[in-house]
Parts: structure tokens; sequence; C-alpha cells
């Protein structure tokens, strides 16, 4: 619960967390995790999901439908293996309000801005605020500043990310797409954030005590 | 494809339940499908209990010794051979089962009619690069096979393929646009595919199934397709003139006009009165149609006993018969221009052989008037009195 935590209490009272409820894994080696990407049409969302699904090319995995629904599955370093199960929405104005049938279930909820557009990061405010109070409760949130590579035209300083995510016990870290910097950084972390199954019954019994 | 693969599973499944084996399988199947009968539909209950039953005869099939070498994908053909096999029993009852569920169709299916006389790709800002007439058509038909099918599996299909030809589109532009492509451009071109189909029950189909497909298999791809046409129909029932690239006022203004059209559309088809037939020229031609193939019409054109001047020499004529002539030239003027209009609703094909019918008959008369424009009254009168 200390200061310099910036996700206090999290990690003890997820692990009790049935995995189902959040369209979770199947058992503790191989997690099934639904990921939701919010944010302003235009600041990138596909371009990082298409440039962590290409970049790391996995035969095994189904060929998917089409560009807004991707999935992708890395491996830790502890050999559990994580599947990404990413769906993108539309970022425009006029279909915010569809919004909740997209984040409902997701264990995990990206919200990405364009470093260069103030709106974007207000928009991601809004998401953030949102998922607070329709959410579920144990979403791993990343915030995520995209378009890092266009330095020149920056107008939203790191520094007011960092603090927004702090603030709000948020992961943040800014990628470019483009350039391909942070992007499989930005989801070995989300990887690691995600709660564990528990691995036996009784581990569950002693957490569900907790 | 898909189609042969479901129905061969479907018939393999029917063949294994023949087995003497799987005697308390039927067993089972049948009385639920029975104890289904003895309550009233109430949609939330019944699709827990299909899913409870869905779930007690996968164990059940997992666990039989008909099935006992079965691979995964075999267990999962017997489970959506059994789904069809349910739901088509049950889908009188489940489907549609609420009169509001008939009623929010409805309403569905009325705003969607007046938004497609007026509506866009561009009013949902869809980009030029993503306007293709051909592949629309062809999401809208599979989009429109959802309502034929019965299995919640099947309707399942069908938007499944709708989305795949979007997503070939989206992905073809991206390819020659150099620009990655996602949910900001899928959902739109879906919306507005979804308003140009004018599915048939769209809500109660989606709500089918949400309820009835087995819940294991409405996950991760097809739960996102799924919860996509989803959005389009709230974007559609919420939509006002806020939610499009349109002026307000415009947008009002147009919906008002298709309220306007639309009544009038389904007034005028009861009644096909001539002043009407601007508005309704197709059910006109229909009538028109059934009237030339009467040959009683042209017998009465070539004998000429309502049209008592077609023997008739300019000589014989008397001041008199000015006005009836002239009479007669207004009606069959009038007719005439009726008649044109008729044919040229129809199409080439059904035109030609019509024309052609109508030449033998030696309804020679007629078809020079036909094909000219109305002429006037003085090129036509003498027409009728050289002849």
């Amino acid at each position: 619960m200390g200061c310099g935590s910036s996700l206090p209490d999290r990690d003890s009272r997820l692990l009790g967390r049935p995995t189902s409820e959040n369209g979770g894994g199947q058992d503790a080696k191989n997690l099934r995790v639904k990921l939701v990407l919010l944010g302003d049409s235009g600041v990138g969302k596909s371009c990082i999901v298409l440039r962590f699904v290409r970049g790391q090319f996995d035969p095994t995995s189904k060929v998917t439908v089409g560009a807004s629904f991707l999935s992708q599955t890395i491996a830790l370093q502890d050999s559990t293996t994580v599947k990404f199960e990413i769906w993108d929405t539309a970022g425009q104005e006029r279909y915010a309000a569809l919004a909740p049938l997209y984040y409902r279930g997701a264990a995990v909820a990206v919200i990405v801005y364009d470093i260069t557009c103030p709106e974007s990061f207000s928009k991601a405010q809004y998401w953030v605020k949102e998922l607070q109070k329709h959410g579920s409760p144990d979403i791993v949130m990343a915030l995520v500043g995209n378009k890092a590579d266009l330095l020149e035209k920056r107008e939203v300083a790191i520094q007011d990310g960092i603090d927004y995510a702090d603030k709000n016990g948020m992961f943040f870290i800014e990628t470019s797409a483009k350039t391909a910097d942070n992007i499989n950084e930005l989801f070995e972390e989300i990887a690691k954030r995600l709660p564990r199954p528990p691995v036996s019954s009784d581990v569950a019994s002693q957490t569900a005590v907790r | 494809m898909m189609d042969m693969e479901t129905s061969t599973s479907f018939h393999d499944f029917l063949n294994r339940m023949r087995h003497p084996a799987c005697l308390d399988l039927v067993r089972s199947i049948k009385s639920f499908i029975v104890s289904f009968s003895f309550y009233q539909p109430k949609p939330e209950n019944d699709g827990k209990k299909v899913q409870d039953f869905f779930l007690s005869m996968e164990a059940a099939i997992r666990d039989h010794p008909l099935w006992t070498t079965a691979s995964e994908e075999d267990i999962d053909c017997a489970m959506e051979g059994l789904e069809k096999y349910i739901m088509t029993k049950l889908f009188s009852r489940t489907f549609s089962a609420s009169p509001e569920d008939d009623k929010i169709d409805d309403e569905i299916s009325e705003k969607i009619r007046l938004l497609q006389t007026f509506l866009k790709p561009q009013h949902l800002d869809i980009p030029p690069s993503l306007h293709n007439e051909p592949l629309w058509l062809l999401a809208e038909k599979e989009l429109l096979k959802m309502n034929a099918f019965k299995a919640p599996y099947e309707k399942m299909t069908s938007i499944m393929s709708c989305c795949r030809i979007i997503n070939n589109l989206l992905l073809n532009a991206a390819m020659s646009e150099h620009e990655p492509t996602g949910a900001d451009d899928f959902l739109p071109v879906l919306i507005y595919i979804t308003i140009k189909a004018n599915p048939p029950k769209l809500h109660s189909n989606l709500k089918f199934i949400k309820l009835y497909r087995r819940q294991e298999k409405l996950t991760s791809e097809a739960e996102y397709y799924f919860t996509n046409l989803m959005s389009a129909k709230s974007f559609i029932v919420e939509l006002n003139a806020k939610s499009l690239s349109m002026e307000e006022i415009e947008f009002e203004e147009s919906m008002q006009a298709a309220k306007l059209t639309n009544k009038t559309s389904s007034e005028s088809s009861y009644t096909c009165q001539m002043n009407q037939q601007e508005k309704n020229e197709c059910s006109c031609s229909k009538k028109m149609d059934n009237k030339l193939d009467d040959p009683g019409v042209l017998q009465v054109l070539h004998h000429g006993s309502n049209y008592p001047y077609m023997e008739a020499k300019s000589k014989e004529l008397t001041v008199g018969d000015v006005d009836i002539l002239l009479s007669h030239y207004k009606d069959l003027a009038a007719k005439h221009t009726i008649l044109c209009k008729a044919i040229s609703c129809l199409s080439t094909s059904e035109r030609e052989p019509l024309l052609r019918h109508l030449e033998k008959q030696g309804a020679g008369t007629l078809m020079p008037v036909c094909h000219s424009t109305v002429g006037s009254p003085q090129t036509q009168l003498t027409r009728h009195q050289d002849n």
C-alpha cells in the first residue's frame, strides 16, 4: 500500500480470482486473456497490434478473419504462455456508447493516445474513468502513448502520462508502432501483471481464506 | 464448404443416435424436449436450461462407450449435431418467444427502412477506398441468410461469413493504401451493410444465438464478431440526428420524408389508382401485364368495338364527331401513357418478348405509339383516321 507501489494491494487480492470470470485461461501454465483496445480513431491502435502480431509470427496460431480481432501467444520466462485475444474497438466519438459491449469481461484494457494530439490524451483519461466505473474491478489497465517516434511534434509530455498512470494505478509506456519501439515490452509487461490462477487447490483455499 | 461440413456432421450425429447403444442418450434428449412443453417460454430460464443440458450431454457423450476412442473434434461434431437437433425441435418455442421480441424486431426493421431511403456511406465516414458495391452485396446476402437457419451454429456461420467478406475488403484496401486497418473501419462498414440488408428479425436472431449457441463456442473470434453485430444493432436503435455526419436538420427532414414515402407507397399498393401510378409504377405494370396477356384486349383493339371510328373515312365525319373523337383521344392518350410507363418498368428480358407478342397479335397501331413520345394531338388523330 506504499506510495511507491503503482499497484496497491493488487497482487494478493487477485490471486484467488476464478479464471473463467474474465474470459481467462484454462490452467496456470497457459493463460487465455481477453484484451480490449480503446482510444481515439487515428492514434494507431491497430498498428500496435499488427506490429505485435506480425513481429512474433506464431505458426501454430490459427489464421484469423481480419484485422480487428487478432490473437497472439507469448511465452514468458517462467515457461508459462499467455494467449492474448485482442479486441479492437472503433475509436470514433459516435461509437463511444458501444464500448461496454466490448470491454465487458476483458482481463486487460490497453488505452492508447497519440503523443502529438492532446485531445486523444483527454479521451484516454475518459476511458480510464469509464473503466474504473464500469469495467470489471480487477481489470489490468495500460496507458500507452503512441507515435513516440514523432518527437518534434510531441504535445503531450511524457511526465503527464507517467503522472496520470501512477495516480490511477496503471502501467504506462510510450511506443512507436512505426519503429516497433516498446511494442513487445508493452505486451510482456501486461503478461507479467496478469493475475495467475492458483496452481493447486491448496493455494486456492489459502487465498480464499486470506 | 461450411454447409456441407455441418450437414455431414449432422447426419453422422443422427446415424450414431440410431445405434442401440445410444438409447439412453436418445431417451434423455427426448425427455428434455418434452419437458419444455410443460412450461410457458421464459427466454432467460430456457437459455440456462438448454446450456445446462448441453453440458450434461457433453459429459454423457464423453463417458459413452461409442465415443471412447473419439477425438476432441469428434466430440465437438456430436455436440454441434446435438445443438442443431435440440434447437430445431425447440425452435418455435424459443425463437422470438415473447411479443416484445416481435415488437423490437418490427421497430428495428421499420427504422432501417427509413434510413435506407437516404443513408449514404459518407454519413458514416466510410472512406471511398472501401466503397465496393459487389462485395457489399455479397456481405448483405450472407447476413440475410441468418434468419433462414434454425441452428444457432448456422446462424453464427452467416454472421462470420458476412464479417469475413468485410474483412477481405478492408485488407485489400489496406494493402493498396499502405494504411493498416482495424475496427475504426470495420464497424462503420458492418453498420452500413446491416442497414442495406435489413436482416429480418435482427434482434430475435441475436438474442437466440446469445441464449442457445453452445457457450464454449461463443468465445474468442466468434464472440468478437457477434459483439460487433450486437453493436451495429444498438447503434441503429439509438441512431439520431447526432449519430451521423450530416446536418441535424437534414436528418430530421430526411426521416420525415421517408416516413411519408413509406406511408403512401403502402397505401397505394392496396389501390392501384391512376393518380397514384407515378409513385407506384411497378404494381401498375403488373396489372397492365396481365391485361395485355388477355387475348380479349387485343381482340377489342383489332375489331374496334370500343373504337367506332376505326373503319371511318374522313369524308364521313361530321362536326359533331369532333367532341366524341376528342374524348376518345384523351382516353387513349392517358392509357397509352400508363402503358408505356408500365413497359418501361419491366426489365429488358421481360419487355422484349412482350413487345414481340404484341406485334404478332397485330397490335401494330400500339407499337409505334408506344415507342414514340406522346405526339401532338393532330398526328395521333390522323394516324387513327388513316387506319
